[in-house]
């Protein structure tokens, strides 16, 4: 989020587009529906279901699942069309308009119906709501992202708020809800298989970096890699690692995948999932790190498969990233309970014994704290620094001095910090950044502009034009030294930039000339690194307008797209509507979270939600027979099905399925609690939706595409 | 939702004197703790179930647990990250508080916050390491799992190249652990690591 959840307080209007917050995060909605009931700011729920959330809009958009970027550029292009376009904004603060303008062009309010099913005049209507009812906040959830252009259809997102002016302003803001409660701080550390910890990457100068910090030599780390070309390469990702074991699709790595841990993750999350059942059973060894089984120790039957029952969060202590990017300290409550050991103890012992403990450990004594201060010492990307244990844990004993409105401190010990120090929080004396490329505040004070990080001027490749990429003369934060654009600090320290300078003089240096250690540049509409350098639709990998494709088609086959080919061209098969005629589109319910495991071991939660369900369309269900609380089958063009109870509801209209994506512990309609440890199956046992969700990979991240795929529906 | 089926729930010796076991009555001792959070939430509560429930907290003087002590932490569900009053009495979880004064959450809670106590007294908890063993699980100890697993990792690393193993790492874990995470692949050798920002 590039605001917070309290800071929409201050909306004067909201889009919500593939997210459900009412479910998937409720205590949000006490800020949202303050917004709608103080300010009279209008609510739009964009989403193929009527959701909880849209129950209380006061427009509910109903799309096409995977169409959202349509409907966004068709937006944007009524914007322009009529005007509304934040003019001063962009002609400071943004790069590439009039090149991604062009492109909206073509996204009239006709063709946008045409593409997404939402009338033109609604269209219309939504661009008069946004441009009237300024500043609008923002919101996208895994609807938004898990499509094979969902990194098209999330700039999209980020161009509209330009296009009007709603970025680094209190009530505006890109404003993503993070899913899991510490899914923002995982990322920030780059539990991820393109990037070492604050989004370095994999470059010879990020690991030199990282080696500097963890105070090891790079040679040493260099010896840990097959070759030193593995250390610059990608890695497989969660979403297609099983790939890499069963290996039916080509893989460009040297060895397959022999071995598994997985730690804190249920498995039943990923799409495909007959697929991963069938990898976990050909690893030489699986390893589950898990307070509960998983539904992979039920799935896992062979021999090589261990379970180590790991504390959960409350029996060990730690920072949390929110949404917001605040960062609270989570305090042990009790001891790991049973014979349980807590994640940090595990790591400590199995690294001990793979024999790098002392390189590992060598500036960590004192777990967790040490750790935080080693975060400090290296994430400066993203500004890490200044949120030491001992300011993080201050803030969590003090947190009722805090102002519910702006997230201010009061007075107090804490007096003018804001809550959990958002990033970037670039020292111990900064309060941390409330709202993310805000230039009305000094940066000391928590004010912030557009990052210096793609150069200094560009030549577009479809216009001819050169733009200077640098913000305008005269706008900068408060008490900046250079009044208009500047570049990145760098040579503070010689040999060091604002990224790599460890004794973080040039953070200081650049708070105290008032100026952002990043640079003060202007935001993009293109990205000249990507097959679609301006966000334009592409219909689904499995689409139910054949009609469309020849217009709309996907990208071209990727060969090593994390170290495996994967399909995109020939997997678009203009047949496949005739045989499974529906679209299956998957979510959340407020009672469950991600795969399950812990949810559907509560008793409490076990019992408020225990059915597996798919939601059907009244007349769908009457023309074909079934009744509300019938067996039906779901199945996928891969061969993938399930057997659930039909919920028969105008929530969807005729044409879509939705599933929540929680339940496990069956499979093709066949229970597994036998395969559980005796006496740890999960209360609730439920059929995965990931079953039935469809092949089909981002072209630049590879999230999978579980919201766009299709599905033939029949009675049990 | 389609039907409601019955929960079997065991009774577990670990917290028998806390929670009423009847399933029919569970439903009731969910809501005094939730309905006690002012829960906000997709579950109905009809206002003669949350009229119980209050008058239920009335009567609890609070003195149930004597010499226990409040924990503050933060909720392990969703990123909003709301607060939670923990409340402990000789090294047990005992019940669980609302945040009124939490800047963000103001005292709200939805219906997994209000569970977050079973995270840790559910009784499908996992206590012991565990393998297949023929097929069967089997406890062992952590001194044997470690020893095997290192083992075999080595191992693999040894054969097959450090590229052999994949690390799916966690966004329910602290950003210490997940960095540590991290760590451990690029010290291990390899950028086959992942985690759910992915999906």
């Amino acid at each position: 989020m590039t605001n917070s959840l309290n800071d929409i307080r201050h909306t004067k209007s909201m889009i919500f587009i593939g997210s459900n917050a009412a479910e998937a995060h409720p205590v949000s909605m006490q800020h949202i529906l303050h917004a709608k009931e103080v300010n009279n700011a209008p609510i739009i729920v964009v989403d193929p279901r009527f959701t909880k959330l849209a129950a209380k809009a006061s427009e509910f958009v109903r799309i096409r699942p995977g169409s959202d970027c349509a409907f966004i550029m068709g937006l944007i292009n009524e914007i322009i069309q009529k005007g509304w376009e934040d003019k001063e904004f962009i002609r400071t603060r943004v790069a590439g308009f009039a090149e991604m303008a062009e492109i909206a062009t073509h996204y009239t309010p006709e063709e946008v119906e045409n593409i997404t099913g939402i009338p033109a005049a609604q269209t219309r209507k939504v661009a008069k709501i946004l441009a009237m009812n300024r500043p609008t906040s923002l919101t996208w959830c895994m609807g938004g992202t898990q499509h094979h252009i969902g990194s098209s259809i999330t700039r999209a997102f980020c161009i509209l708020q330009l296009v009007l002016g709603n970025m680094g302003k209190s009530g505006g803001g890109t404003n993503i809800f993070r899913g899991h409660d510490n899914v923002q701080g995982a990322t920030d550390m780059c539990v991820l298989s393109h990037t070492l910890p604050g989004y370095y990457g994999l470059s010879d100068g990020a690991w030199k970096h990282w080696c500097r910090v963890w105070d090891v030599d790079y040679e040493f780390i260099k010896g840990r890699f097959k070759e030193k070309k593995w250390m610059n390469a990608k890695g497989f990702t969660l979403a297609r690692w099983y790939e890499g074991v069963l290996q039916e699709e080509k893989i460009e790595q040297y060895t397959p995948i022999k071995a598994m841990i997985q730690w804190g993750c249920g498995s039943n999350s990923n799409s495909q999932y007959d697929r991963v059942v069938k990898a976990y059973n050909k690893l030489d060894l699986f390893v589950i790190v898990d307070p509960f089984p998983t539904m992979a120790a039920a799935t896992c039957t062979t021999d090589n498969v261990y379970l180590l029952p790991c504390s959960s969060q409350y029996e060990t202590s730690g920072s949390v990233t929110s949404t917001s990017r605040q960062i609270q300290w989570r305090f042990k409550v009790v001891d790991p309970v049973g014979n349980c050991k807590d994640d940090y103890q595990i790591m400590a012992e199995l690294v001990k014994r793979l024999g790098f403990a002392d390189e590992f450990y060598k500036n960590i004594k004192e777990t967790p704290e040490d750790i935080t201060r080693e975060i400090n010492k290296g994430t400066l990307t993203i500004g890490y620094n200044g949120q030491t244990p001992e300011r993080i844990k201050k803030h969590m004993e003090n947190w009722h001095t805090f102002d519910i409105d702006t997230l201010q401190a009061r007075g107090g010990p804490c007096d003018g910090d804001y809550y959990g120090m958002p990033w970037p929080c670039w020292t111990e004396e900064h309060p941390g950044t409330p709202i993310l490329y805000d230039i009305s505040k000094p940066v000391a004070e928590g004010g912030l502009p557009f990052r210096n990080r793609f150069g200094l001027e560009k030549t577009y490749d479809m216009s001819g034009r050169t733009e200077n990429l640098l913000a305008a003369d005269g706008v900068a934060n408060p008490g900046s030294e250079v009044k208009g654009g500047y570049a990145e600090f760098k040579d503070v320290v010689p040999g060091t930039n604002w990224k790599t300078d460890l004794s973080q003089k040039t953070l200081q240096e650049a708070i105290r000339r008032g100026m952002a250690p990043f640079g003060n540049a202007r935001a993009r509409c293109v990205v000249w690194t990507f097959p679609d350098q301006v966000p334009v639709h592409r219909e689904p990998l499995h689409s139910p307008r054949p009609d469309l494709i020849a217009t709309y088609p996907t990208y071209e086959d990727q060969p090593n797209h994390f170290r495996v080919f994967t399909r995109f061209k020939s997997e678009q098969d203009p047949e496949l509507a005739k045989k499974f005629p529906f679209v299956l589109t998957t979510g959340r319910m407020v009672e469950h979270m991600g795969g399950g495991a812990e949810t559907r071991s509560n008793k409490y939660l076990a019992e408020l939600q225990p059915d597996m369900y798919a939601e059907i369309n009244p007349v769908t269900a009457n023309n074909m027979g079934i009744r509300e609380g019938d067996m039906i089958w779901i199945e996928s063009p891969e061969g993938g099905k399930v057997r659930v109870k039909a919920f028969v509801t105008e929530r969807v209209d005729g044409k879509t399925i939705f599933m929540p994506y929680h339940f496990g512990g069956m499979l093709k309609g066949k229970s597994l609690i036998g395969e559980y440890p005796a006496g740890h199956a999960p209360y609730v046992v439920g059929e995965p939706a990931n079953v039935c969700t469809n092949y089909g990979y981002d072209i630049i991240t590879q999230i999978q595409a579980t919201k766009d795929g299709l599905c033939k529906v029949s009675r049990a | 939702m389609a039907g409601k089926k019955k929960i079997s729930i065991r009774k577990g010796a670990s917290f028998s004197s806390r929670i009423t076991l009847n399933p029919k009555l569970a439903r009731r001792s969910f809501l005094k703790l939730s309905a006690a959070t002012a829960a906000l939430t997709g579950v109905s509560m009809t206002g003669r179930m949350t009229g119980t429930a209050r008058a239920a907290k009335v009567k609890d003087p609070g003195k149930a647990y004597p010499g226990s002590k409040t924990v503050k932490t933060i909720c392990s569900y969703c990123a909003v990250g709301c607060g939670i009053k923990a409340e402990v009495q000789n090294g047990v979880w005992v019940r669980q508080e609302v945040a009124q004064d939490h800047p963000v959450s103001r005292g709200g809670h939805c219906c997994k916050g209000a569970s977050a106590i079973d995270m840790v007294t559910s009784e499908k908890r996992l206590t012991s390491p565990m393998k297949r063993v023929n097929g069967k699980w089997t406890k062992i100890g952590w001194d044997q799992a470690m020893g095997e697993i290192s083992a075999k990792l080595t191992s693999i690393r040894d054969t097959d190249g450090p590229d052999a193993l994949h690390l799916n790492g966690s966004a329910k874990v602290s950003t210490e652990m997940a960095y540590l995470q991290r760590k451990f692949a690029a010290f291990w050798g390899s950028n086959n690591v992942d985690h759910q920002a992915r999906i």
